[in-house]
């Protein structure tokens, strides 16, 4: 985002009343483009100044926590790990939290044509940079609060946990580069905006806009996201109780991995379903369908309903290694689906 | 797994059978789905301009692929149904007799939805019956799972996937979209929640024991 105009914010600088700009932003109807582009700048540079300790706190915690998981003798240290972990994690996401909160207050989108705010934009806590770091997360809050073969099923979720985290710090960069795409096109907005009333400005109020309305401001986007999320770490620990079935060959691991993925598949399946009006209503028009990711998750679905329907005759001859190559195989495609969002283009795609 | 007792060989074998064939389907449209996607995947990357020029051949090739699968996991789906409710020569007669149904008024009309949404009907019908007959306790329905809860959210969940499937197939443009859609929706997650965690709703009752009677020692 082009926030490099480091003005200060202009002392005339318009204010929302009833949703009316007041005094109006200047006589061509635009916004204050540049206070707004120093506030947000200002936000960035400060979530930074936080962040960047804050990532190298977290990666530190991560190879901490795979050291434990992996050395045996230091296991006794792993509930005191991932809780240290956790607790990053969490306190993270509170600044996170704080800078979304922010960076609303400060994202107003403006009508070319009339000067009326239309609305700010709610960027979700679970896009774009920070989708690794939420999953991250709820791993780590679920090997905290596992109960059931706690003991043989916490390092490997540690070490799924650790290794989420140093893929959010790594990759994501939440807090030294947070929400590219966002910032990319607001700034873009801005940039229209501050030329004043023509074509240009108006289109990309109309595309700033419609991102508002249809995809960052909707209820969907705030409810189908955290849904998924829950259902990856309930995945996540499912895997690892069945990995660890097929290892020792002892079935009540297969219970653990059952009563996971039943937790798992609910949010995936009421998730996905609430995704379908939605779907029809913001892509009219696209053959969003068959793109990428929706591809990949329809078959993330059918795995695990077949691993699922699989399950019912388990007490058939052999059939537990049907059902153990089938979760296996559900969760290596879950992780292919979390990746086909950055690889694969189409609808829904950061590719 | 738990076996209902009254339980016929050929419900067993039918109940069997008709799962190893979702399965298949579901591995099968899940493979095509992965082969769809890898192919986007690397005709993005070396075909130039290929969303612009090729992407609606793309669209149109998983489509023809999809269909007959999806036909077949909708006539599977509508199979899974009237095992509820019959057994032996009845569960034939019910089975053929829908199946029957939906190629005659899909042969009527010329329509290959409108034929599958007169199946789905039927098969929501049956379904229906079941999920009042399993609630009301009564004997008849068969299901691989134990206890009125779990069976009542199996009942509901396949009620839920057929509802869907109507949508799907017969209402994409039509104002009842959105409301049906959401029945469905409500039924899927309500049963999914029962068949899983039953035991967590159910309310056992304490039976008391009869003291035991007295011996005398006269």
């Amino acid at each position: 985002m082009e926030c490099t105009a480091r003005l200060t914010p202009s002392a005339n600088m318009p204010k929302n009343h009833g949703g009316i700009l007041w005094p109006p932003p200047d006589v061509e109807g635009r916004m204050d483009v540049a206070g707004i582009s120093t506030t947000i700048g200002q936000l960035i540079d400060t979530l930074a100044v936080v962040g960047r300790p804050a990532q190298a706190l977290l990666l530190a915690a991560s190879v901490a926590v795979a050291l434990v998981a992996a050395m045996p003798p230091l296991r006794k240290w792993l509930g005191w790990a991932v809780a240290s972990l956790a607790a990053l994690l969490i306190a993270g996401e509170g600044v996170l939290a704080w800078f979304h909160w922010r960076l609303h207050d400060a994202a107003a989108v403006v009508s070319p044509e009339t000067g009326q705010v239309t609305g700010h934009v709610a960027v979700p806590l679970w896009v774009e940079s920070e989708k690794l770091y939420i999953w991250a997360l709820i791993v780590a809050v679920m090997g905290l609060v596992m109960r059931r073969h706690r003991e043989e099923l916490a390092p490997g979720v540690a070490f799924i946990a650790a290794a989420l985290t140093a893929g959010a710090v790594l990759w994501g960069r939440p807090f030294t580069e947070p929400l590219p795409q966002f910032l990319g096109q607001y700034g873009g907005y801005l940039q229209a905006m501050s030329t004043g009333l023509n074509q240009g400005s108006f289109a990309a109020y109309q595309g700033m806009e419609a991102q508002r309305q249809f995809y960052y401001n909707t209820w969907y986007m705030w409810v189908h996201p955290p849904m998924l999320f829950v259902s990856y770490g309930a995945f996540a620990v499912s895997f690892v109780a069945t990995v660890h079935m097929v290892r020792t060959k002892f079935s009540a691991y297969e219970t653990t991995a059952y009563r996971w993925a039943r937790l798992g598949y609910l949010p995936l399946t009421a998730g996905m379903l609430l995704g379908f009006p939605w779907a029809i209503l913001a892509w009219s028009g696209e053959s969003w369908w068959w793109s990428g990711k929706v591809n990949m998750s329809i078959m993330m679905w059918l795995l695990y309903t077949a691993y699922l329907h699989a399950r019912l005759y388990l007490r058939r001859r052999g059939m537990w290694r049907w059902v153990a190559a089938l979760a296996v195989l559900s969760f290596v495609v879950l992780v292919l689906t979390y990746l086909a969002t950055y690889i694969v283009p189409g609808a829904h795609s950061y590719a | 797994m738990n076996q209902d007792a009254r339980e016929t060989p050929l419900r067993r074998t039918w109940d069997y059978s008709l799962t190893v064939a979702t399965v298949a389907l579901f591995g099968s449209l899940g493979f095509q789905s992965f082969a769809g996607t890898l192919y986007a995947w690397w005709a993005q990357r070396t075909v130039p301009g290929w969303e612009q020029s090729q992407y609606a051949g793309f669209v149109a090739v998983m489509n023809a692929l999809a269909a007959p699968q999806v036909v077949l996991l909708v006539v599977v789906m509508g199979l899974c149904v009237p095992k509820r409710l019959f057994s032996r020569n009845a569960l034939i007669a019910v089975s053929a007799g829908m199946l029957l149904a939906g190629v005659a008024v899909g042969a009527g009309t010329g329509d290959l939805a409108t034929g599958l949404a007169a199946y789905l009907l039927l098969a929501g019908l049956i379904q229906v019956a079941v999920v009042v007959l399993t609630i009301a306790g009564a004997r008849g329905p068969s299901y691989l799972t134990e206890g009125r809860l779990t069976k009542t959210g199996s009942g509901l969940l396949h009620l839920g996937f057929v509802v869907f499937a109507f949508v799907v197939v017969a209402l994409q443009r039509s104002t009842w979209m959105l409301p049906v859609f959401w029945a469905a929706a409500a039924l899927t997650i309500a049963g999914t929640v029962l068949s899983f965690y039953a035991d967590r709703f159910a309310v056992r009752r304490a039976v008391p024991i009869e003291p035991a009677e007295e011996t005398s020692a006269e």
